[in-house]
């Protein structure tokens, strides 16, 4: 009897697959997957096909040394790379104004007055309104004392205060006025200006500065004036306190950052402004036809993005960086928390950014020099074989329920590839930037986390609000007890569950957020990327044409992208799901199932 | 600076010199155990905005200041605004039958509307604690006294009453100094000692409103 093994090395894993070979007859034994070592391509891979081999040996109860022969991928010679910018910024001038969420402002409502400060309140008169603004040199007790002593004599209507001590004082006060409190830079704000605050009752937002007409009412502005603030009512709304002080240039302003334009080397040769949006730059790129290289414009944003991708490539590839060339772009809108220049209480604004996935084609990797190392080491025949696009194809083929002409889906990590088989055997496939990565990189720029790895968790796993120390929240809602009480490290958290332990998300963002933005994170790319891939390589570049669509790769494994291809593809009554490789290996396996597969159409000469 | 056992005990000899002497040259200090009896016992709150806070035995009496000299009534008063600001309700016990600031934080937290409670021993180390949890778990632990300050009081208080309130918690950034236990290890346990005098085990706690 022969053992055959195929192997699959990937971006981020090797995977393996053993069948034994009787009377002209594969039998499939058992699989394997692991850790690629080293980048796809080089020698260093080696280390990880044996680790991989080793193990689905010790499963069957062989060693390494009884396989006969080793079938190793031609690998897709692709890297892909993402990068973001922000192309817009805010600008407060003259402090005119101040919006944010303080986690615990005091007394709903709004107010009307001349800014003075605590200690200037004794020169003040009793007939003007004021709004008291108090640093934090000022204890609880004393600006509340200092208040009550004038109740009568001065008419106070808010307050400002620097510390997060809103709630203290206004228990402390005999007139309750609204309070809003952790104003870091409270001594910026100019003195005997007027003024208008207002804090939003529990559960909503401003409602009246978050209107140019309530700004108006409430400052006594006329047309012209109302016109001005328009910017300042946009960005406080959904704020939970909110100051706008009337000064005479005092202004918010979106100001678009000279982020530059996209030079697409092509069949026809286009150029884009990045300003212009994710899909006014999708659809040039569709208009270019075969793309030669991507450049953008020197000395701007863009420009200095897509050097740094290059430059990384080149790194990664060992190649010149003049050489490296982007074939292949998806570029995202997206939203990107940043602190408002000007800003007085740290105030953060949502951003316009853009986020890019490249990919860059290299020339043929070295897969031979991985052969012999192999072969040396294992004293067995090795032979690369096959495109990978066309063993994933056959692989799939294994999975129940489907037929030719197929296409599949490969959803990887650096890029997303379409390969469609048609009855006849002939392959048409396509790779695409944008991929799990991309996703992973919107988490983290839209919800403003520290690290990588904490959005990479967040893409993978399901959500639950620890809400006592025996049950969760799930995030469809379900409730779950524990059989015993949970680490109190979780108590109140939002946590990832892995289905082995719960990891705990550090930042404050409400679980209903997390969830909102990593489900749009993956429609905007895979959805995107998977309907461009299929027009690609379909027949007559129609959909219709595809009767199946078989989902393979690390993606495919997600809890949730499969099944929005399948409802965006069921429009195009396109049978379409996640891949079962020889039923039992769900979507991953495929090209290693394809590599042994194809041993039978194979003239076995050489390896007689 | 090496530590051996013959420095402690130097230190230690040192120490209790000083105490001994500023107890008006009496050689063997027996500080007369306070009596608590007939004061209100502490009732169990039903009020689920209320974060208990449970003081030491010797809480106010004995103890005046924390290991690093903080006034126990500024301490106290910081934890209560703290708990106030997020929109709770503090509410002070005296721990009696134990001096154990995991066994006094639970204490507390059983006696607390919201479940959850402050433990806070009279040399300043301090514990959030949770009704259902075991008793030397907890929520979050501050063991380095002497590295406390007003502000960090006032944030233990902000978070106790935010575990309260179900809400996210960001544990207070851990400090934490290797020379701590070497400067103050002889300071902490005399504290200790002279806290753990005044358990008295049949008046299991009483109501505090001394500030």
């Amino acid at each position: 009897m022969n053992y055959i093994a195929g192997v699959d090395i990937g971006n981020s894993t090797t995977e393996v697959c053993i069948a034994a070979l009787e009377n002209g007859r594969l039998h499939f034994l058992g699989s394997a997957s692991k850790m690629t070592t080293g980048t796809k391509g080089t020698q260093a891979n080696v280390a990880g096909i044996l680790a991989a081999l080793k193990e689905a040996c010790e499963k069957l109860n062989m060693s390494a040394g009884d396989i006969s022969l080793i079938r190793i991928n031609e690998a897709a010679p692709v890297i892909g790379d993402t990068a973001m910018e922000t192309i817009t910024e805010t600008i407060i001038t003259e402090s005119s104004m101040i919006g944010h969420n303080p986690s615990t402002p005091a007394g709903a409502g709004q107010a009307v007055g001349r800014t003075i400060s605590l200690g200037h309140l004794k020169q003040g008169n009793s007939y003007t309104p004021y709004i008291v603004m108090a640093d934090k040199s000022h204890s609880y007790e004393e600006v509340a004392d200092t208040l009550n002593r004038y109740a009568q004599a001065r008419n106070v209507t808010g307050m400002i205060l620097q510390a997060d001590e809103a709630v203290l004082v206004e228990n402390r006060l005999e007139r309750k006025i609204p309070i809003v409190d952790e104003v870091r830079y409270i001594d910026k704000i100019p003195e005997g200006k007027l003024a208008a605050l207002e804090v939003a009752m529990a559960g909503s937002g401003v409602r009246m500065l978050s209107n140019p007409y309530g700004i108006a009412t409430l400052l006594e502005l006329d047309a012209q004036e109302t016109k001005m603030v328009t910017p300042i009512a946009k960005s406080l709304i959904g704020k939970r306190s909110a100051v706008v002080i009337k000064t005479p240039h005092g202004n918010v302003r979106e100001q678009i950052l000279p982020a530059g334009e996209i030079y697409i080397e092509a069949e026809k040769d286009q150029t884009v402004n990045i300003d212009a949006g994710a899909d006014a730059i999708m659809r040039a790129l569709s208009k270019a036809g075969d793309i030669r290289d991507i450049h953008g414009q020197e000395q701007t944003n863009v420009g200095n993005m897509l050097a740094r991708i290059k430059k990384g490539m080149s790194t990664v590839s060992d190649e010149n960086q003049e050489e490296i060339r982007i074939t292949d772009l998806l570029a995202v809108d997206t939203l990107a928390p940043v602190v408002i220049s000007g800003a007085l209480a740290g105030e953060t604004c949502l951003e316009k950014a853009v986020g890019i996935a490249a990919m860059v084609k290299t020339r043929q990797l070295p897969m031979e020099k991985i052969a012999d190392e192999l072969r040396s080491q294992l004293k067995t025949k090795v032979k690369v074989a096959g495109v990978e696009a066309v063993m994933a194809s056959l692989g799939a083929m294994t999975t129940p329920g489907t037929r030719l002409p197929l296409a599949i889906l490969d959803l990887g990590g650096g890029s997303t590839d379409a390969a469609v088989m048609t009855s006849k055997g002939t392959v048409r496939m396509v790779h695409q930037a944008g991929a799990g990565e991309l996703v992973t990189m919107l988490i983290q720029i839209e919800l403003g986390l520290h690290s990588r790895n904490t959005a990479e968790q967040i893409k993978r796993y399901p959500l639950a609000k620890v809400e006592s120390l025996f049950h969760m929240r799930l995030e469809n809602g379900a409730i779950e007890f524990f059989p015993d009480a949970i680490e109190p490290k979780y108590f109140g958290s939002v946590v990832l569950l892995t289905g082995k332990d719960m990891i705990r998300i550090d930042e404050d963002i409400p679980m209903e957020k997390i969830v909102a933005v990593r489900r749009e994170a993956k429609r905007k790319v895979f959805v995107t990327n998977a309907v461009r891939a299929l027009q690609a390589v379909a027949p007559e570049q129609d959909l219709k044409n595809i009767p199946n669509v078989v989902l393979v790769g690390g993606s495919a494994e997600d809890f949730e992208i499969p099944e929005m291809l399948m409802e965006k593809f069921a429009e195009y009554r396109i049978v379409c799901g996640r891949g079962n490789i020889r039923r039992t290996e769900g979507p991953r396996n495929a090209v290693a199932t394809g590599l042994v597969l194809s041993y039978l159409g194979d003239s076995h000469v050489d390896d007689e | 600076m090496e530590i051996n056992e013959q420095l402690i005990k130097q230190i230690t000899e040192i120490v209790v010199k000083q105490i001994n002497g500023q107890e008006s040259g009496n050689p063997h200090p027996q500080n007369p155990k306070t009596s608590y009896e007939g004061y209100p016992q502490a009732h169990k709150g039903t009020d689920p905005k209320e974060v208990v806070i449970g003081v030491g035995p010797a809480f106010q009496r004995e103890i005046k200041h924390t290991i690093n000299g903080l006034d126990l009534k500024d301490v106290l008063k910081n934890i209560e605004a703290g708990i106030e600001e997020e929109g709770m309700v503090p509410r002070v016990v005296k721990i009696l039958k134990t001096s154990d600031v995991c066994f006094m934080g639970l204490e507390a937290a059983k006696l607390s509307g919201s479940g959850v409670g402050i433990g806070l021993q009279s040399k300043g180390t301090a514990v959030i604690h949770q009704k259902d949890l075991y008793p030397l778990s907890n929520l979050e632990l501050f063991p380095q006294a002497p590295l406390m300050t007003l502000e960090s009081y006032r944030k233990i208080g902000a978070n106790a009453a935010k575990y309260g309130k179900g809400e996210k918690v960001t544990p207070m950034e851990g400090r934490n100094d290797p020379m701590v236990r070497a400067s103050y290890q002889v300071k902490a346990a005399l504290m200790h000692i002279k806290e753990t005098e005044q358990v008295d085990k049949n008046i299991p706690y009483i109501e505090w409103a001394e500030v």
